[in-house]
């Protein structure tokens, strides 16, 4: 990613993992530093902007950033163990170097929204992009409204940041609302799945923003729900995701319909997308 | 611009003038077809073949590029390698494959503030010297002429020649072009007025022995309403899924990244890659948005008559004719946008 | 000789099978010498149906082309034959497949057409080039193919534009069919595939030399293999990540991998319709490998590919009596 060469990537230093989620889903956190000063001092995103992590040897996988812009020492990615490249990444241990170029694509609007209450709904792993959007409202909370954070894993294993729910849930600043897909001994919050915790809120539309982030098909029942709601397709965001290798809208891989995800994504909005025609 | 002509006997004289002060590239004919190779000896040099197997493109965006290399071990040190900036002349050029650069430079250039620049492909397209040779016997599967182009267009070369009999018509295009030539000019000769008019009379000929046209009037609005439509089941259902159609592409640009390492060196190199592969869009998790031969061939003809023009405003096509002389099956693109121009929605 | 009428009827009458789901053979392509697979769901599609030696293309490789997509709730899997125009070798390439337990022999009907060998599409597009329209090819009894072009006729020696894989064919009729179009040909005997015992003739270094000048042409598009019925694995080692048994850098030392390791994944099972030679865009004479594996297969396990559907794969059988000496 120098000036030159936008392909090469900086080299940043595994600064912790944090395992997030184990068995075979398993999904750990990663907390990355460049290890080039002037790097770290540059390097600015928007929450919903996604990276491009290296593995030398290996290869580099796109990863939504899962850290708020507002943490200016680092940058985190929470990486489920899936392919080739997260299979390795899963093997590095803290203080190993990897590497990192972006950020890349477009992000939520959070200045717009600015007054709004905001809607999270996220299930499994899709949780990491709203992450940084969570704690970017955080750590400026007096700008938005209203915060509800529905989200849900097939298991209480597969929850992601759950040490961060329980923290956020001592403060009463924000809600939060957890399930699980099926009845597990111990869990005394709501079981089934996110678009369901969805209609049982029942949230109102008024001066509300809806992100949803997860996998396609409880995108597809959020959004109808939200709809139902009330919600209108402008107040709907979500991202998208395609394969991608170059990352900066030249490799040809990630286009959906004449839309290339990596630059005119990840983020849009329901009304950009419901009559894009495309194979998603 | 200048107009000039040059004998043709002279023709490995001025090359051999060119070869010892630039890198010279040019079409050899090997195993049968016609390849464009560095040229050490003029002769060479084979002009009778119209088109190379695979196109030029090839000569700045290489099939095979190293984007950096980084030591293997702890220290992860990462290097980007050199790449040449010293001018290079590629001669014989066609029309249609010079085209090619045309439309796929803001891909890899970029058209906006913001847009990525790759540097490897642009350091390469800057330090080219076009000189093209016009088409005089275009081939049975030329359509250039569909895209307002002709086998004899200064357009998209810095130096064109045209074979008008005994001599070539020479016009020098740009700045690059008359640089070359005056490093070069004694041997030429002012062209006349009479010459002029045979050049002018070669490629109306030419232009008029092109037998086959595409067209692709209201074709971008029409695929906007047919994206669902049965025919893209139809138009796939021959389609073996190779890559000929995309690898010998003047436009296709699509790459893939992998990294490849020895024991002490590893290096992330960029391939051509086709989205006619099952390969190409499957995700890690195992879903594939385009699982089938109709997704893959769909976005191939949209990619080129859909969204090249909405998002570069130009078609994605040259007219070189190459993915219907090499298609296994008989996929003829200009049968396809002819089906397409017919189908009801 | 194929009477076209008769294989439109026939062709109408297996489409209008209950059973049967599509017929695939040919018809006339768009330009020059080219014909180009023909789908029909219907007897009104068998219209277009045609035979001539200029239909070289192995169309076995279609039902394998299926796409398997995931079924939707209360969607049942169809399960349909399909009907393939075949000659001898697309028939010995069906017999291998079902041989390989790829296809089961109720998955196909097979049409079969007696053939006399068939026109090299480079070879006439070399001899008369420039052709914007479809131009057909008839072949006399005399050994000679006729053509028209622009009101003139023309006269060829067949041998001149006889694909060369043909001319060593001990098959030309179809060894598995179930309709079969017209009458059988005379078996006759077929030429010694020469080009490999040129290739014998030559040094190591001679013979390294010409490979190298070939792979390094190799553009790595893969239409060998997709071009090639027998090559229908799930997922190519080509494409594998893990392990990644051929870079995907195009140089030739990973050419060469590619082409060697789908030689000898073909040892045993290529059937020499010359379909991987005939695709591929940079005339590597990939028949020359193939046809030189076939013979090692022959000379030391007597084995040929593509004659009985009950037989044990080459690679998947053991005799005591097998060859030995290699191993040292």
């Amino acid at each position: 990613m120098t000036d030159e060469n936008p392909y090469q990537p900086w080299i940043a230093k595994i600064i912790s993992i944090k395992e997030e989620a184990s068995g075979e889903r398993a999904i750990k956190t990663f907390r990355l530093e460049f290890q080039d000063e002037e790097v770290k001092k540059k390097f600015t995103f928007l929450p919903g902007q996604c990276i491009m992590v290296s593995v030398f040897g290996t290869g580099e996988s796109m990863f939504a950033i899962s850290s708020s812009p507002t943490q200016k020492d680092y940058i985190e990615v929470s990486v489920m163990r899936y392919g080739k490249l997260t299979k390795a990444l899963h093997l590095k241990e803290e203080g190993e170097l990897v590497g990192a170029r972006g950020p890349y694509g477009n992000s939520f609007k959070l200045e717009e929204w600015k007054g709004k209450n905001i809607l999270f709904l996220g299930g499994g792993i899709g949780q990491a992009p709203l992450r940084s959007v969570i704690d970017y409202c955080k750590d400026n909370r007096k700008d938005y409204g209203k915060i509800d954070i529905v989200y849900g894993a097939r298991t209480s294993r597969d929850l992601c940041y759950k040490d961060e729910f329980a923290e956020m849930s001592k403060k009463d600043d924000l809600s939060i609302h957890l399930s699980i897909d099926v009845e597990e001994e111990g869990w005394d919050q709501f079981v089934g799945f996110v678009p369901d915790n969805l209609k049982r809120l029942n949230p109102s539309p008024e001066n509300t923003i809806a992100i949803t982030c997860g996998p396609p098909i409880m995108i597809k029942f959020v959004i109808q729900n939200l709809l139902e709601l009330g919600f209108k397709e402008d107040q709907v965001y979500t991202t998208l995701e395609m394969r991608m290798k170059c990352g900066i809208g030249i490799c040809g891989r990630c286009n959906i319909g004449n839309l290339y995800v990596c630059k005119d994504g990840p983020v849009f909005s329901y009304d950009q997308i419901k009559d894009i025609q495309g194979d998603m | 611009m200048e107009q000039l002509t040059l004998p043709k006997e002279k023709l490995p004289e001025l090359l051999g003038e060119i070869g010892s002060k630039f890198e010279l590239v040019g079409p050899i004919e090997e195993n049968g077809f016609l390849a464009f190779r560095k040229i050490n000896d003029p002769k060479e040099i084979n002009l009778d073949i119209l088109l190379s197997r695979v196109p030029p493109k090839s000569l700045i965006f290489q099939q095979t590029e190293t984007l950096f290399t980084y030591a293997k071990g702890k220290d992860s040190k990462v290097q980007t390698p050199k790449i040449e900036e010293t001018k290079r002349v590629i001669f014989g050029i066609r029309s249609c494959d010079a085209r090619g650069f045309d439309i796929i430079d803001p891909v890899f250039m970029g058209k906006k503030e913001g847009d990525y620049t790759d540097p490897f492909y642009t350091k390469r397209r800057n330090r080219s010297i076009l000189i093209g040779l016009s088409c005089n016997e275009p081939d049975a599967n030329c359509f250039c002429t569909s895209f307002d182009d002709s086998p004899a267009n200064t357009k998209h070369v810095d130096i064109l020649f045209t074979d008008i009999g005994d001599k070539y018509y020479v016009e020098v295009v740009t700045e690059k072009g008359e640089d070359l030539i005056k490093k070069v000019s004694k041997i030429f000769s002012k062209a006349t007025e009479k010459e002029g008019n045979i050049r002018k009379e070669t490629e109306k000929a030419a232009i008029d022995a092109i037998s086959r046209k595409m067209n692709t009037e209201g074709v971008v609005e029409k695929l906007d309403k047919m994206f669902e439509h049965e025919f893209w089941v139809e138009t796939a259902r021959s389609c073996i899924g190779c890559g000929i159609c995309t690898y010998l592409c003047p436009c296709c640009h699509c790459f893939d990244i992998q990294d490849e390492s020895t024991l002490k060196l590893g290096g992330r190199v960029r391939v051509w890659d086709s989205c006619m592969y099952e390969e190409y869009t499957h995700h890690a998790s195992g879903h594939n948005p385009r699982p089938s031969r109709m997704n893959r061939v769909r976005n191939r003809v949209y990619h080129k008559f859909n969204y090249f023009p909405k998002n570069d405003g130009i078609f994605g096509c040259t007219g070189c004719g190459r993915c219907i002389d090499y298609c296994p099956v008989n996929i003829d693109i200009i049968e396809v946008i002819d089906k397409v121009k017919e189908v009801n929605v | 000789m194929v009477e076209n009428k008769e294989l439109i009827r026939v062709v109408e009458e297996t489409v209008s099978r209950d059973d049967v789901k599509y017929v695939v053979g040919y018809k006339r392509g768009t330009y020059g010498f080219q014909i180009k697979p023909a789908f029909a769901y219907s007897a009104k599609d068998a219209k277009e149906f045609f035979y001539s030696p200029l239909c070289a293309k192995n169309l076995a490789t279609y039902p394998l082309l299926e796409e398997k997509l995931p079924l939707r709730r209360g969607e049942e899997a169809e399960h349909k034959k399909i009907g393939i125009v075949v000659k001898g070798c697309d028939s010995r390439a069906i017999i291998q497949i079902i041989q390989e337990n790829g296809l089961e022999r109720e998955d196909v009907v097979l049409i079969g057409i007696p053939c006399k060998g068939v026109i090299d599409p480079k070879k006439i597009a070399k001899r008369f080039p420039k052709q914007s329209k479809f131009v057909d090819v008839e072949e006399n009894n005399n050994d000679e193919y006729i053509l028209e072009i622009g009101g003139t006729s023309h006269k060829i020696p067949k041998d001149e534009l006889l694909s060369d894989v043909c001319k060593s064919c001990e098959y030309p009729n179809p060894p598995l069919y179930d309709i079969l179009i017209g009458e059988a040909e005379e078996e006759f005997q077929p030429e010694h595939f020469n080009r490999v015992d040129e290739l014998e003739e030559k040094t190591i270094e001679e013979r390294w030399e010409y490979w190298e000048k070939h792979f390094q042409n190799c553009i790595r598009c893969y239409a060998c293999r997709e071009a090639c019925p027998l090559c229908y694995c799930k997922t190519c080692m080509a494409d594998l990540l893990e392990p990644q048994w051929v870079r995907r850098s195009v140089n030739l030392s990973e050419n060469t991998a590619w082409n060697v390791m789908r030689a000898f994944h073909l040892a045993g099972r290529c059937i020499s319709c010359g379909e991987c030679e005939r695709a591929c865009p940079v005339n590597i004479p990939l028949m020359e490998l193939n046809k030189f594996v076939e013979k090692e297969v022959k000379e030391m396990f007597d084995y040929t590919a593509g004659l009985d559907t009950e037989e044990k794969p080459f690679l998947g059988s053991f005799r005591p009596d097998d060859p030995e000496d290699f191993i040292s």
